[in-house]
């Protein structure tokens, strides 16, 4: 059971796939300009996820080491069709605010990273608890991402609009001050560099001790 | 041989399992997508009708950027009209639809579709927008350049020039493509 949990935490903090690993940095920068943007792709990375690991695990002893990558492909491929028709037909606001980048988690390295290197090997229980951490992992990760460059790069914050909220909470002083080149692609970039040299920091820290 | 035989059955199973799973959903999905897109165009239409009378959709095919004209109509008459446009983005295909009087200048516009980035060329669809375009394509000339903006606009369309060039050109059109009707009739 300990070692079941292990599955699960390691995605989270040890094993973050944003700042440890460095999977998915493709979503992570493009989707990353709004909290509501990170949350959605978070929710679509967390389905794909977790149905690629659970098939991918119980088809493991089917499917050949020599045909892996064309199969789980179309595994991939095909699941993440399926959350874009059920987005658009039933949630078209999230649907529409991930825009390009849903298809995208077609080729986000997170999936095919956690097809190949762990569901490919292990038990399917095993394969949910990795998805499962993994995707909460992807999620911290983008959110904090997210919230840093909206916060300081457009000085709001982007919910989900509900009932008469519109969905934008406006920071005082931050949007009337806010540092462009967060919002932009370059302040991206930057801040993931930031951030993930403050991990790295933290974590050889813990090591000395 | 038998090897490559057996790799290519558990393909080609794996494919017509997904096969089948894709038909299903597109056969649950598609028809709820479908009504949601004529929802919408339906209420795109009604706000920019400036609250004129919605006549008839007419094809167009012999344009760059007009794709259908409707007529506005006032007392019997024509006062201006809807067209749908298309133009490419960042994304790729963007369609809108705006209204114009008969002279040619541009009463309200709205994004239909489009796949421009999320936080950039996605401002497209925020209200207020198409603002910039208002008035313009008759005595005002469209703005199609971020240098006829004024400070603060331009400020808004920063990072999404291809977006806001892509709008603006086929907002153009359309007024061009209006006064070449012959105005009012």
């Amino acid at each position: 059971m300990k070692a079941n949990l292990k599955e699960f935490t390691k995605g989270i903090f040890k094993e973050n796939p944003v700042f440890v690993i460095v999977l998915g940095l493709c979503p992570t920068l493009g989707v990353s300009s709004q909290v509501s943007n990170a949350i959605g792709m978070s929710a679509g990375v967390l389905f794909v996820l977790l149905f690629s690991n659970i098939f991918i695990s119980a088809l493991r002893k089917v499917i050949p080491a020599s045909i892996h990558i064309p199969a789980y492909i179309v595994i991939i491929a095909s699941l993440v069709t399926i959350i874009e028709m059920v987005m658009h037909a039933f949630v078209p606001a999230v649907y529409s605010a991930l825009g390009v980048y849903l298809p995208l988690i077609v080729v986000n390295c997170i999936i095919l990273g956690r097809a190949e290197a762990f569901a490919s090997r292990n038990t399917v229980l095993d394969s949910i608890l990795d998805a499962l951490g993994m995707s909460i992992g992807f999620a911290l990760g983008i959110t904090l991402i997210a919230l840093i460059r909206e916060l300081f790069g457009s000085g709001t914050i982007t919910l989900f609009p509900v009932g008469t909220f519109s969905g934008v909470i406006n920071i005082p002083w931050f949007i009337n001050n806010p540092i462009r080149v967060l919002a932009l692609a370059p302040g991206a970039l930057l801040l993931m560099g930031f951030l993930k040299a403050f991990f790295d920091w933290n974590t050889l820290r813990k090591k000395d001790r | 041989m038998r090897k490559n035989i057996k790799y290519a059955m558990i393909l080609l199973t794996i494919c017509a399992v997904s096969a089948f799973a894709l038909a299903l959903t597109n056969s649950i999905t598609s028809p709820v997508i479908a009504q949601m897109d004529a929802d919408n165009r339906l209420k795109a239409l009604e706000a920019v009708s400036a609250g004129y009378d919605i006549g008839e959709q007419k094809e167009v095919t012999d344009q760059a950027f007009v794709t259908y004209v409707i007529d506005l109509k006032k007392d019997a008459g024509i006062a201006g009209y809807i067209l749908g446009l298309k133009t490419a983005g960042y994304g790729g295909e963007m369609t809108l639809v705006a209204s114009y009087t008969a002279q040619g200048e541009m009463l309200f516009a709205q994004l239909l579709t489009h796949n421009e980035t999320p936080g950039l060329g996605k401002k497209a669809e925020d209200d207020g927008y198409m603002d910039k375009f208002k008035g313009t394509g008759d005595s005002k000339p469209v703005p199609t350049n971020k240098t006829m903006l004024s400070a603060g606009d331009a400020q808004a369309v920063s990072g999404s020039s291809v977006t806001f060039t892509a709008i603006a050109k086929a907002i153009n059109g359309g007024s061009e493509y209006v006064k070449s009707l012959g105005g009012v009739k």
